[in-house]
């Protein structure tokens, strides 16, 4: 029945070839016409669901503290920034940074912005640290005095050999990050000297200028991996049209899921903007089927008409069927809790879906518009020498008389997988999406070894009273707590209120190092934090304190911002409150901020999709099974894909590639393929046996014409995707690598390990 | 002959006009502002309530009584000496300021957890008073040539009729907003709004006087709120008694009594 109904509309297609395209192509202008309103998201922290706990905590903390995200500008001199004229070139950047819209002006950190607190003869002074440049020998070594003397400002506005300032600006929204850099750029360039250079660095740049290259790479990428398809199309089935038509419907089911998406209000995020680039393997996997069969069948026949029918004859099941499952497998990472997953599954399976309506339209009505005699030119000639197909005769005899041996292969190699999958670390960094060659890498690397670290993260002392924080006992903690945090190298520096009561009580005393404690009286705190607030730039308190002083914010600068790193420093504070029992009063410590929250929604992303694919898995071994009427014949059908994941992660894993979430993504692609792979070898071989009756016979003849499109389907999405590699975005390079690897496993199975299966196993579930 | 007389009407008509428009100039209207709002009486004593509000509504207090003494005419030296009740935790602190036209201000804290006195020097105008909206500079004051003034029309404030003075800073580093609009009461000489704008054009604060009373002869505005648009954070004052000329002492104002503040002058 279902067969008859796709008959229909095949011959529906070959009958009225234009009218089925016009309406293709009406309904693909309705897509079209959406991508203009395309609204772009560029923000990782909207992986998260905005009623995440950690992201609901991060956003509170902003509010209360008055915290943004932060943009930090290096400026590096050769000669030093010790001196009147680098001062001055460095006092005219600020200035000028100061405008720039979407700048928080007044939390700036910098030279001259930045209050320094000290004691001279007797006097309290409270001045920017650079009030006005410094002209003679004395008044610059003072000024090094000044900053080298203050934890505020040492290792923060100016690196330690006095070579480097940076200038830390909050941006009001991360969105702006990208436009915002470009502004920086263009005023640092006009002023900077000879022998200085300078650097861009903080994640929220990062993220965003990923998000902007990312949609340039879209635009270069997934044409440039049409086109290596292209190639190795040609290179196949040597045929000009037949390039085209796989590209056509490739391109169509893109802008059919791209369109419904926008056209439905979803915000194009950095998964979605995947689709095109997982959709176009998948969706000419059918046209390859048909292609290549008809391809080999036309020189038999030579009437396209029969030649298509003929040939659709022995498709319509498993064609309907391999889309369906893999269609399924994605709509399923609807069920995690991560919504740009969700959106990118449901709308790639529609995607996909769309592919398979296309091959049983478009492919048959463009292949009766190209004339007789075309055909009769390319195929007319019976190519019985085709090396592929010699190649193939080679692997199935190979299968066939060395089952045993096949068998024992792949099981080590599963084994091995297994092995390499234990030593899998899940770890990542969105500065790390960029090659280790462009600047913002180079400029992370850089910044983060002249200063305290641009990686920033917060930890939120809470306690159950309003102001518990200024409890000599609570502050002392924090004092004590920040002090074993920075004794672990990432971490570069820590500032929290104690800080600024430590630097007041030291200042007060004239400088006594043995002030430089927090008082014991929190009437002195107290009193201390209302001389900062009502003389210095009370905004700096608020960043630390909250307005009835119940919470306080610690700054944690790393110097690093992976995953692993994070989980470190947060396992290190961890063991201190585990040993050194929370004051009382203190409720909470909560962990907060940019670092944090990446940490937080790529755990969740890559356990996510772990799961995800799992579930998908399974759905697709029921599916298989029940297509198969076989349990068995539907846990062999599942080795594609079992294999080819756990070879590529074991890989992974014995090279000591961290699991981040490009990769988590690609697992999502092994599904699709691999049992595309394994539903095609099914059908055939079932198919074959009845026919010839002999397991044999059903091996050697799947050798011939059906096993040619898979093989040919292999080498065209492994090769296709090479282009990727050239890319400036590490996924990018990932995802074209796994795309490959992830192939090529699973054509080996298919093409090795089924056929010796079939040839030990095939009369438990093979049916005559 | 008709051509003389002519002359002489447009030369009558000149002088009559000069003489009863007699138009006030911008900075005239600032100096008589400055005067009422700044500088009223030789010296004053005001018990200040301040209540500092957030933008979700948390409220945060400041209260101190505020003494100040002239010297010299309107627009000359002032000294401020402020006593703090609230919060708790700075009880008895005490705060002085020398506040001169043309240059920074010094100033004297009492730290009493720690019986100490310390002078600060700080070129911070533009930083918040004790943590509220208000700058130093809204204090005490801008001083008058810092600022080109121009009048922009006439308008009413409630039943109120205000000059509107535009203030554009000269120098644009000293400040963080562009320009200030002023709206004058043109009989009492209070501001009674103020709106500040961010270089962007936009108005970033908000000052209104939301009470206004006679106080010993004296317009003042009891009431007054300054709110940042920006952050949302406001803060509402109130004097909750005010008193003009009473001869306070010069020697006040001096480091020795920021330690233990006469009682009467504190109470």
């Amino acid at each position: 029945m279902l067969k008859n109904a796709i008959r229909r509309l095949v011959t529906f297609s070959i009958d009225y070839p234009k009218t089925v395209i016009a309406i293709v192509l009406a309904v693909t202008a309705v897509f079209a016409v959406q991508f203009p309103k395309a609204d772009i998201d560029t923000d990782p922290e909207n992986m998260l669901e905005d009623s995440q706990p950690d992201r609901v905590f991060y956003q509170k903390v902003k509010k209360e503290f008055g915290i943004n995200d932060f943009i930090v500008v290096g400026i590096t001199d050769e000669s030093g920034i010790y001196r009147s004229e680098s001062l001055k070139g460095v006092e005219r950047i600020i200035s000028q940074i100061l405008k720039i819209k979407g700048v928080i002006a007044e939390d700036v950190i910098s030279l001259t912005t930045t209050d320094n607190i000290k004691a001279r003869e007797g006097t309290l002074e409270i001045r920017p640290a650079m009030s006005r440049v410094p002209e003679t020998r004395e008044e610059v070594e003072t000024l090094r005095r000044d900053i080298a003397g203050n934890p505020f400002l040492h290792e923060k506005i100016v690196s330690a050999d006095g070579k480097a300032t940076a200038i830390y600006i909050p941006i009001q929204k991360k969105d702006m990050s990208y436009r915002i850099g470009s502004e920086l750029e263009a005023i640092v360039n006009k002023e900077l000297l000879p022998g200085q250079r300078f650097y861009l660095a903080g994640l929220p740049i990062a993220e965003d200028t990923f998000g902007y290259e990312m949609f340039k790479q879209m635009a270069v990428a997934a044409p440039m991996a049409g086109l290596g398809i292209m190639i190795a199309l040609y290179i196949m089935l040597r045929k000009v049209g037949f390039i085209f038509i796989p590209m056509m419907d490739a391109m169509i089911s893109i802008v059919w899921a791209m369109g419904a998406l926008i056209g439905l209000g979803y915000p194009v995020h950095i998964m979605s903007s995947m689709i095109p680039i997982f959709l176009m393997p998948i969706a000419i996997l059918n046209d390859v089927h048909v292609l290549s069969e008809f391809a080999d069948r036309y020189p038999s026949i030579r009437d396209r008409r029969k030649t298509l029918l003929s040939v659709m004859e022995d498709l319509y099941i498993p064609s309907f069927f391999a889309p369906l499952t893999t269609s399924v497998g994605f709509a399923s990472l609807a069920l995690t809790h991560i919504p740009p997953v969700k959106v990118f599954g449901l709308f790639t399976s529609f995607g996909i879906a769309a592919a398979w309506l296309f091959s049983m339209t478009i492919v048959p009505a463009v292949i009766m518009l190209i004339k007789e005699e075309q055909f009769e030119k390319a195929f007319g000639q019976e190519r019985k020498h085709l090396w592929q197909k010699n190649i193939l005769k080679g692997i199935g005899d190979f299968a066939w008389n060395r089952s045993v041996l096949i068998v024992a292969g792949f099981s080590l190699l599963l084994i091995v997988g297994i092995y390499g999958i234990t030593r899998i670390q899940v770890n990542d960094n969105p500065v790390r999406w960029f090659k280790e060659s462009h600047p913002l890498r180079q400029a992370d690397t850089m910044m983060n070894r002249l200063f305290g670290g641009t990686y920033m993260a917060y930890l939120v002392v809470e306690g159950d009273k309003p102001e518990i924080i200024k409890d000599p006992k609570v502050m002392a903690y924090v004092d004590r707590l920040q002090k074993h945090l920075e004794e672990e190298p990432l971490v570069g520096k820590t500032s929290s209120v104690a800080d600024i009561v430590k630097r007041i009580n030291f200042v007060l005393h004239d400088e006594d190092k043995t002030y430089d404690t927090v008082p014991d009286s929190q009437e002195a705190i107290g009193q201390m934090l209302f001389l900062f607030q009502s003389s210095g730039d009370p905004d700096d308190l608020d960043n630390l304190l909250d307005v009835d002083a119940r919470q306080a914010n610690i700054w944690i600068q790393m110097k690093g911002g992976d995953n692993r790193q994070m989980t470190q420093v947060e396992e290190r504070a961890a063991s201190y409150i585990q040993k050194n029992p929370l004051p009382e009063g203190v409720i909470r410590v909560q962990w907060s901020g940019l670092t944090h929250i990446n940490k937080v929604w790529q755990m969740i992303m890559v356990k996510g999709m772990l799961f995800a694919v799992t579930d998908s898995f399974i759905l697709v071994f029921i599916l298989i099974a029940i297509q198969l009427r076989s349990f068995l014949g539907g846990l062999l059908a599942m080795l594609p894909i079992t294999i080819s994941i756990v070879a590529s992660y074991g890989l992974l894993g014995i090279f000591g590639r961290d699991y981040d979430m490009p990769i988590a993504v690609c697992s999502a692609l092994a599904l699709g393929l691999g049992d595309d792979l394994a539903i095609h070898f099914f059908h055939r071989i079932q198919h074959l046996y009845r026919v010839t009756g002999s397991l044999s016979e059903a091996n050697t003849r799947f050798f011939q014409e059906p096993a040619l499109a898979s093989f040919r389907m292999t080498a065209v999405i492994a090769v296709g995707f090479l282009p990727l590699l050239l890319s400036s975005l590490t996924p990018y390079i990932t995802v074209g690598t796994f795309f490959a690897t992830l192939m090529t496993f699973a054509a080996a199975v298919t093409l090795l390990l089924l056929p010796a299966t079939t040839k030990l196993l095939g009369r438990l579930y093979l049916k005559k | 002959m008709i051509r003389y007389l002519y002359i002489a009407i447009v030369i009558a008509s000149l002088f009559n006009f000069s003489g009863t428009a007699h138009a006030l100039s911008p900075d005239e209207v600032m100096k008589k502002a400055q005067a009422a709002f700044l500088y009223p009486g030789k010296d004053s004593k005001i018990r200040v309530m301040m209540r500092l509000i957030s933008r979700e509504g948390k409220e945060r207090v400041r209260e101190m009584t505020m003494l100040r003494k002239n010297f010299g005419e309107a627009g000359g030296d002032q000294k401020y000496f402020i006593y703090f009740y609230q919060p708790s935790d700075v009880r008895d602190m005490t705060f002085m300021v020398w506040k001169y036209p043309k240059k920074d201000d010094d100033r004297w804290l009492f730290i009493p957890a720690l019986n100490m006195v310390r002078r600060i020097a700080a070129s911070d105008r533009r930083s918040n008073f004790v943590g509220s909206d208000f700058t130093y500079e809204d204090i005490s004051g801008r001083d008058i040539e810092d600022d080109t003034h121009s009048i922009v029309k006439e308008e009413k404030v409630g039943d109120r009729d205000c000059y509107l003075i535009k203030s554009v800073p000269m120098d644009e580093k000293g400040t963080d907003y562009a320009y200030k609009l002023s709206w004058i009461d043109k009989e009492r000489w209070l501001p009674l709004k103020e709106l500040y704008y961010g270089r962007d054009g936009s108005v970033v604060k908000q000052f209104s006087a939301d009470e206004v009373m006679d106080i010993a002869g004296f317009w003042t505005a009891t009431k007054r709120t300054m709110k940042n648009l920006v952050s949302g954070h406001r803060t509402e004052v109130t004097f909750q008694k005010t008193e003009y000329n009473l001869n306070i002492e010069d020697d006040l104002f001096t480091e020795r009594f920021l330690k233990k503040p006469p009682k009467r002058w504190i109470e």
